[in-house]
């Protein structure tokens, strides 16, 4: 347990013992209590301050276990799971999303394995509309400087090789302000109709990955409408369960986001949405089976013999998500907030700052770390990351940030702690401590062999 | 009685069929296996330390081979109540490695970024070895592994598109298949071939089978007749043991027919391929070769390797699921595809310590499963007076057994209800497929029920089948109904 009580988490105590307790107890009122969510996580490392669920996610026991229940039924008679369950199953998770996310039709979710497999869609169809020449040489496609670097590369690979001209939107880190990013935006897609070009397509992350920023899609969505681009893609690795996910309030063309980061899937399982519009274009898994043709959602739910046992537990999902005070909503408020606290404290103890203001972060925050451990490179950010890892039992992703022109004993690094519902405060302190030691040490990464 | 049955058919029949083994050298294995035919608890009984058939003295790890009961114990969680005949669709996984599945599930779960940077690659690394040296690949570098042969299909088709797109291959250029190719791979030939403006040629494949010659043959004239045309034929995409009718093709002299016929590039789909039929890719000689280990290698769904021949310039093969290692390769590209379950590419090794319990390692279970589904084969073909689909040399570890003509299977649609019948009112799983009569032909039969044999078989399982279709005869079962 925490050291020190952290009032949040009392929310999702029982009503017993607390002072502010309503005058009738209501035994069956119980929410998931802090005892049931660390044995919910057990299994998790307890040597290690697992402070990055950004990157790989986390899953409890209970959906773990309803896990192997499927394989269990997939490995006693396949053929009958085949013909008799899978479809259906996958058709259920596909419905929760459906509701989660507030589309029209369930026909608008296709669940793929993660947002690099949805990206690698939408993108193929993008080289198809180029070698078929729907699209001209050089029609543009936009993303932001920031963009995951695997959704880069599939855009070079499909994208660039076919043809396509490709924009990058710089962002300006630290941020200050959606302003900042609506008027980089605003530039990139001027560039992009210069010359006569189209701008066929807009990649935009919703909540970048590194340095983590939460984007504001719909006003950039809306721009893209008013400037005549064609589709608009939103790259929400993140955003279920981190952050609000409405697919008629963001109006996009396609929208993707894993449920393996912060909605307590297994790896891996990620629904990718097209929204059901005339100028629709005809998506296709580049997996091809048996079920090619019969739209994008039926595809994904076969492209050979694989497990698809993490596709179908988003029922389970759902069960343990309603265990907690507010279900996602509430999750969703307690990371948010909570991490937001972590990022004050530890900027303060380290005297530095966030990397953006606490209403542009969503679950995770960027913090600056001291000038004096010199991080001076990207290499130098995973050795501290490994360092970290190996001598004090710490896992936090961390952002080289280039000193800009003139800029003297800047802050070039910056880490991303990140809030989920297995965090104490402690994981925080053992950070705070941690760096603290390194700079006392006189630490600098230079120290660090390759 | 119908113990010692089982027991010849499991025990005896095979040491039989090896003509080159030393009998001397078996004759103490073989007394000892002949004593346990005789009495099925003959081993677990045991409580002298000598044989009492043979005075030998039996030491406890004399055969450290894996037990009857052992096997029974790693199938256990498959279904008691099915006579699962069905090897070949969904392959099957034994208890042990199961557990190995899991324990590198749970690496992950434990603490992923650890994994993802200390154990990931290694392991995927040792997976890769491991089927090299299975395949007798030249060099690791050409081992990739991926889901399942679907996904090689579409990786070298995509690579095929670009050469369309980027003017390398010119608007009519051709694919050769076979006629009986599996359905997911003639999509990806429409998804990706055709669709770049390819031209596909589909070679008739007659079945029943009764030599490779013809198949040969029928190739052969096919190729011949695109050069006449003036077409040039990019890519030879050839099943190793087809799939729905199966058959072994004999991909050898076909690679030879297209290395002299002038095909660019040849691809052998051995779906079902390791495990179930020797492959040697440097003697079989193909520029690419798929198989999936889930279906007779004993792996979880699901793992796959793609062999790609280092002569060819790789540079352009890609996995379509493009992450930061794009550009490295398709052996790195495939070991990290965004963030996913590993764990089936990881536990190849683990599934090779299970078959090397076996007598003869992954040989011996072959050509047992060979042996046992022949003789099976026969059995229900006797049984039911209709015949095998090809000779017994032209299957593996599965066979095509004509189903009585009186059952009137007489469409694809006929072949999937009586599938569901067997399974759902008797308990059996085996899938039938509807052979259309040439013209003018009138078929002993057209519908063909393809059986498995794999380790946890046991010869009741064939003949609850037997019965069930001599049930159904009986009961004048059509399934027009």
């Amino acid at each position: 347990m925490a050291s020190s009580p952290d009032h949040h988490r009392n929310h999702t105590h029982t009503l017993n013992g607390d002072s502010k307790a309503h005058a009738s107890k209501k035994p069956k009122l119980s929410f998931i209590t802090p005892s049931e969510i660390a044995s919910e996580f057990s299994h998790h490392d307890p040597n290690v301050a697992r402070i990055n669920n950004g990157s790989f996610g986390s899953c409890p026991n209970s959906v773990i276990e309803a896990q192997r229940r499927w394989q269990l039924t997939y490995l006693a008679q396949p053929d009958s799971f085949y013909f008799n369950e899978l479809k259906k199953g996958i058709l259920h998770s596909r419905t929760i999303i459906k509701d989660l996310i507030n589309a029209d039709h369930v026909d608008e979710v296709s669940i793929v394995d993660n947002a690099t497999t949805a990206a690698a869609i939408v993108l193929q169809q993008a080289a198809w509309g180029f070698s078929e020449s729907k699209f001209e040489k050089g029609d543009a496609v936009v993303m932001l400087h920031y963009a995951y670097g695997a959704v880069k590369k599939s855009i070079e690979a499909y994208v660039t090789r076919a043809g396509g001209y490709v924009i990058e939107v710089p962002l300006p880190f630290p941020l200050n302000s959606n302003h900042e990013i609506v008027s980089e935006f605003k530039k990139a897609l001027e560039k992009g109709k210069a010359n006569g070009r189209r701008v066929r397509l807009a990649v935009i992350d919703h909540i970048t990955s590194m340095p983590c920023v939460l984007i504001p899609v719909k006003e950039l969505v809306k721009i893209c409408r008013e400037e005549g681009v064609d589709q608009v893609f939103v790259d929400a690795a993140h955003s279920i369960g981190c952050t609000e996910v409405d697919m008629k309030e963001i109006g996009a063309d396609y929208y993707t986001s894993n449920l393996h980061k912060w909605f307590f899937c297994p790896p891996s399982i990620a629904f990718l949405y097209c929204r059901k519009s005339p100028k629709c274009v005809e998506l296709h898994h580049p997996v091809v089976s048996h079920e090619y043709g019969n739209g994008l959602a039926i595809e994904s739910a076969w492209i050979g013999t694989r497990d698809y046992s993490p596709q179908l537990v988003v029922p389970a999902v759902l069960d343990f998500v309603k265990r907690f005070e507010g279900g996602i909503e509430g999750i969703k408020k307690r990371n948010h907030d909570t991490v937001v606290e972590m990022g004050h404290m530890l900027a303060k103890a380290w005297g530095t700052h966030l990397g953006c203001p606490p209403d542009m972060c969503a679950s995770m925050v960027m913090i600056g770390l001291p000038a004096s451990l010199a991080i001076s490179s990207e290499k130098d950010t995973l050795k501290l990351r490994t360092h970290l890892r190996e001598k004090f039992g710490v896992e936090v992703p961390i952002y080289f940030r280039p000193p800009k022109n003139g800029e003297v004993e800047s802050v070039t690094g910056y880490c991303r702690i990140s809030h989920q519902v297995y965090n104490k405060v402690d994981d925080y302190y053992k950070f705070r401590d941690a760096i603290n030691q390194l700079v006392s040490d006189g630490f600098t990464c230079a120290l660090l062999s390759n | 009685m119908v113990c010692q049955r089982i027991m010849f058919y499991r025990y005896f029949v095979p040491h039989l069929l090896i003509p080159h083994q030393n009998i001397q050298i078996l004759k103490p294995k073989l007394s000892f296996q002949m004593a346990r035919a005789s009495s099925y608890n003959y081993y677990h009984n045991l409580s002298a330390a000598t044989d009492t058939q043979t005075n030998f003295p039996i030491k406890q790890k004399f055969s450290s081979f894996i037990t009857d009961s052992e096997i029974q114990s790693e199938f256990s969680h498959h279904d008691p109540g099915v006579a699962r005949i069905n090897n070949g669709s969904f392959g099957c996984c034994p208890a042990s490695v199961i557990s190995a599945l899991q324990q590198w599930q749970l690496k992950w779960l434990r603490q992923p970024d650890h994994f993802y940077f200390n154990q990931l690659h290694k392991g995927i690394l040792k997976s890769r070895i491991t089927v090299k040296e299975l395949i007798n690949a030249g060099d690791v570098d050409e081992v990739s592994i991926v889901d399942n042969a679907t996904t090689a299909v579409s990786i070298v088709l995509q690579q095929m598109q670009w050469a369309f797109s980027e003017g390398k291959f010119k608007k009519g250029d051709s694919v050769i298949i076979l006629q009986c190719a599996y359905g997911a791979v003639k999509n990806s030939i429409k998804a990706y071939f055709s669709r770049a403006g390819g031209y596909v040629i589909e070679v008739p494949f007659e079945f029943p089978v009764t030599s490779n010659e013809a198949i040969i043959n029928e190739f052969r004239m096919a190729l011949v007749k695109e050069k006449a045309s003036g077409r040039r034929v990019r890519l030879a995409l050839i099943d190793h043991v087809t799939s729905m009718p199966s058959v072994v093709l004999p991909v050898k002299k076909l690679v030879k027919v297209c290395r002299e016929e002038g095909v660019d590039q040849v691809f052998i789909d051995g779906a079902h391929g390791v495990g179930c039929v020797d492959v040697d890719v440097q003697e079989i000689g193909a520029d690419f070769y798929t198989s999936n280990l889930h279906k007779w290698f004993f792996c979880p769904a699901a793992a796959a390797f793609l062999y790609c021949r280092k002569s060819l310039t790789r540079s352009d093969l890609h996995h379509p699921m493009v992450s930061h290692e794009y550009g490295k390769g398709l052996a790195i590209e495939s070991s990290w595809i965004g963030t996913r379950d590993y764990s089936p590419s990881l536990v190849v090794p683990s599934a090779l310590e299970f078959i090397n319990r076996f007598e003869g390692g992954i040989e011996g279970i072959k050509r047992r499963n060979h042996d046992a589904v022949v003789e099976m084969g026969e059995m229900l073909a006797d049984a039911w007076g209709t015949n095998l689909g090809c000779p017994p040399e032209m299957c593996s570890s599965m066979i095509m057994v004509g189903i009585p003509a009186c059952l009137r299977v007489s469409s694809d649609d006929d072949a999937l209800k009586l599938r569901t019948h067997l399974r759902e009112k008797f308990g059996v799983e085996v899938p039938i497929c509807y052979q259309m009569p040439k013209n003018g032909q009138v078929a002993m039969t057209a519908g063909y029920a393809r059986i498995s044999h794999q380790v946890y078989n046991k010869v009741d399982d064939y003949c609850r089948f037997r019965d069930a279709i001599n049930q159904l005869v009986c009961d004048g079962f059509t399934c027009d109904h």
